[in-house]
């Protein structure tokens, strides 16, 4: 049978088959877990031709770049390194609300209702929802249990305890804390962990409503003070000049005890952690004197997918997006991806491994979770304020005081120049008292 | 004198797919870059004429731009200025029938023909603070040489020497001192491919000019100097403008060694293009950067010949 054959005679109910293209961000998590969830979709629904095809790439963005712009994206995209805002401002992203407001897969209520509160906020703009998390994403800090206990060494509750705590390390001839020093972003979710410790959550939200001063308050100076004492006594020597993959090689690799990471850590690291290393995780820990309450936690959703616009068959992604991220589905991501569900009470501790285990024990202790938005709202803000800065705090070049002028310095800048017809989305400030904190 | 049709067709015909491949390639994206500059674009929405502003951002807005210049003219002062040196002293050297001259000739090639990422690659390791880092390593051995060696003189009474002054593992890699890190990896990487291209322009000039000068009494110096040099004259001066040219256009090692997440400290002119118009969609900007790097290389280059422009030298 020639080629030609072969395309003449696929069978009409082929030909019209529709297909939901998703790209997504291989990684950490990868997409074992997407791949089996699509195909059990196809499954259900190849009497109506519908066919999932997910492909991942740690490039993604790079590959689905162009093809947003000639209007011939796929179906299903996932944000990383996606200016996402300008897609929502350009019309070019669909909202979900329409998808939100059924009944979600598994379960009686609407599909909007059944994720943790907060994870749909992130891409949130005039009361629609351009984007759903695909994961659930903590920062926290990660420390080997075995080394812990040999070392006769325990869990920090106080920032002085931290203190205290990496100085035994370094005693014991090992270095303290394994930083991502080419990744200077890395640093960011610890400063603004600290920054509600410091403040409350009424410093995020000064933070996070572009408030002028926000930065130079007393409580975010604190913040910068504390993290910039830390990093300059506790960073393994030459942190700063290590990729992501080299410190964590170090944490592992049991030459640098703690490092501050989010939850994909042990997915990411599993092939290189040797046996017997006992990953496990404890939340920033409270500074004496401030005002946070220690149980909240610096977590959003993470792995955002969004449907563009230009998306050939909108209703079929979004219908896909709701199966996908669904209580139906939520329990097998952890035993398959070793992701965090972003649906409340999806994620099962018994399929999952110890250290998630132990990142679950701080997210269902939290009272609730804050997280920032400048970063993804201002990308450029970001890249000239926030990343020279953090890299010149954390070696001790600069002042708290100067760290947090800069950060003011470039938000003044945005409102004084914004760019027209790109108002800032809004923003629902965190409530002190519901988080347990004096307002 | 007039040409004959089938003479004009038989020109057309080989003339045709250069001029539709540089045009559609090479004048037409150019034109485009010219006129994005000329717009505030973020590659989506509908571009907006802003005439030069854009241009006025680069230095009037931000001091990145000329941060990432200073980065490239670094590059170009150390980084091209010792790899002619080298690549001249070598040459001269295999020129002058040193032993092994053949196996000298392919080591000192060989970093050609590795791709300039592995190389990154290569140097990022090479650099490395971690267990990995040979430098480093070499760096401790060395430091731990010294200390113990100064224990023994302290015990002798003896003048200590001098140790490492600065704690190790160095950051090499690390962005504050990325861009002096990168001028050795140029040089290493460059160096053979010049040297070939010296020594083949050295291997021109007839031996007769040097029995000559050797019968006068004339030191190898002189004869470098006053025979090597001024034939070779040309073949410098393409060197040169290569030289210059490669180091304004320098992409791809700042871009592997900052793991696509170049600061202020390391940036060179190409990554700010990049980051502008791919991470920040601010296609305007990213495109003045392209115009201004374009004038930079032609002006250079121009400036290069110039200065290089003499007759040349027939003995």
């Amino acid at each position: 049978m020639t080629g030609c054959d072969a395309i003449h005679r696929i069978p009409a109910s082929v030909s019209q088959e529709r297909v939901v293209e998703v790209a997504m961000f291989d990684a950490g998590y990868g997409i074992n877990w997407q791949q089996k969830i699509a195909e059990k979709y196809t499954a259900e629904h190849a009497a109506e031709g519908i066919r999932v095809r997910v492909w991942g790439d740690q490039r993604v963005a790079e590959i689905v770049k162009p093809r947003i712009l000639r209007g011939d994206p796929p179906e299903i995209i996932v944000i990383t390194n996606i200016p996402m805002w300008l897609l929502v401002r350009a019309g070019k992203a669909y909202p979900f609300d329409s998808a939100l407001d059924k009944p979600a897969y598994g379960a009686d209520a609407p599909w909007r209702d059944t994720f943790i509160p907060g994870t749909l906020d992130t891409f949130s703009s005039g009361g629609k929802v351009y984007a759903i998390p695909g994961a659930f994403g903590a920062w926290c800090c990660w420390y080997d249990a075995k080394q812990f206990r040999e070392h006769g060494w325990s869990v920090p509750k106080t920032w002085a305890q931290f203190d205290s705590l990496c100085d035994q390390i370094k005693a014991a001839g090992i270095a303290p804390i394994a930083f991502q020093g080419k990744y200077p972003y890395y640093a960011w979710s610890t400063y603004i962990s600290l920054v509600q410790r410091c403040g409350g959550v009424a410093a995020i939200n000064r933070i996070n409503q572009i408030e002028p001063g926000a930065f130079s308050h007393p409580d975010a100076v604190w913040a910068a003070r504390l993290l910039q004492d830390s990093a300059v006594k506790h960073f393994e020597p030459g942190a700063m000049a290590m990729t992501h993959t080299e410190s964590q090689l170090e944490f592992v690799g049991g030459r640098a005890a703690l490092i501050f990471c989010g939850v994909w850590l042990e997915n990411e690291m599993k092939k290189s952690t040797p046996p017997g290393f006992e990953m496990r995780t404890f939340t920033v820990p409270a500074v004496e004197g401030g005002k946070g309450n220690p149980r909240l936690f610096n977590g959003q959703g993470g792995e955002f997918l969004f449907v563009p616009a230009d998306s050939r068959h909108p209703d079929l992604a979004l219908d896909f997006c709701r199966y996908l991220i669904s209580p139906l589905n939520a329990a097998s991501q952890g035993a398959t991806s070793g992701a965090i569900s972003p649906i409340k009470g999806g994620t099962k501790r018994e399929t999952l491994s110890p250290a998630l285990q132990s990142a679950m024990d701080m997210i269902e202790g939290a009272p609730g979770i804050f997280t920032e938005r400048l970063t993804f709202l201002f990308v450029q803000w970001g890249d000239q304020n926030l990343v020279p800065a953090m890299s010149q705090l954390l070696r001790g070049e600069i002042t708290p005081e100067a760290f947090c002028q800069r950060l003011d310095d470039g938000l003044t800048q945005i409102r004084e120049h914004p760019v027209p017809g790109s108002p800032i989305p809004d923003y629902r400030p965190y409530d002190s008292a519901k988080f347990g904190e004096s307002p | 004198m007039k040409m004959r049709k089938e003479q004009q067709v038989f020109v057309v015909s080989f003339l045709a797919p250069a001029f539709f491949l540089y045009t559609a390639f090479v004048a037409f994206p150019s034109v485009r870059a010219l006129l994005y500059s000329l717009q505030k674009w973020d590659g989506l929405s509908i571009p907006e004429w802003v005439g030069l502003r854009n241009f006025y951002d680069l230095f009037g807005d931000s001091d990145l731009f000329v941060a990432a210049l200073q980065h490239n003219l670094i590059l170009m002062a150390f980084g091209g200025c010792f790899t002619l040196l080298l690549s001249l002293f070598f040459a001269a050297l295999l020129h002058r029938r040193v032993r092994g001259a053949t196996l000298f000739r392919v080591t000192f090639f060989f970093p050609n023909v590795i791709s300039s990422v592995a190389i990154s690659l290569l140097w990022v390791l090479l650099y490395s603070t971690t267990d990995f880092g040979v430098i480093n390593g070499c760096l401790e051995l060395i430091q731990r040489a010294l200390v113990s060696a100064n224990g023994h003189l302290s015990a002798w009474g003896l003048p200590q020497l001098p140790v490492i002054p600065f704690d190790l593992p160095f950051p090499f890699a690390g962005t504050k001192y990325l861009i002096y890190s990168i001028v050795p990896m140029i040089i290493w990487m460059s160096t053979g491919f010049y040297m070939v291209l010296f020594l083949a322009a050295m291997e021109n000039i007839p031996e007769t000019f040097y029995e000559a000068a050797t019968l006068d009494g004339a030191t190898e110096f002189r004869k470098f100097w006053h025979i090597t040099l001024p034939l070779i004259r040309e073949v410098l001066t393409v060197g040169l403008v290569f030289l210059v040219i490669g180091c304004l256009k320098l992409f791809d090692a700042v871009w592997i060694m900052e793991n696509q997440w170049p600061q202020k400290e390391s940036h060179v002119l190409a990554t700010v293009l990049y980051q502008k118009v791919f991470t920040e969609y601010n296609v305007g900007y990213g495109s003045a950067v392209a115009v201004l790097l374009f004038v930079l290389v032609f002006l250079s280059t121009l400036l290069t010949l110039r200065l290089s422009r003499k007759e040349a030298i027939e003995y």
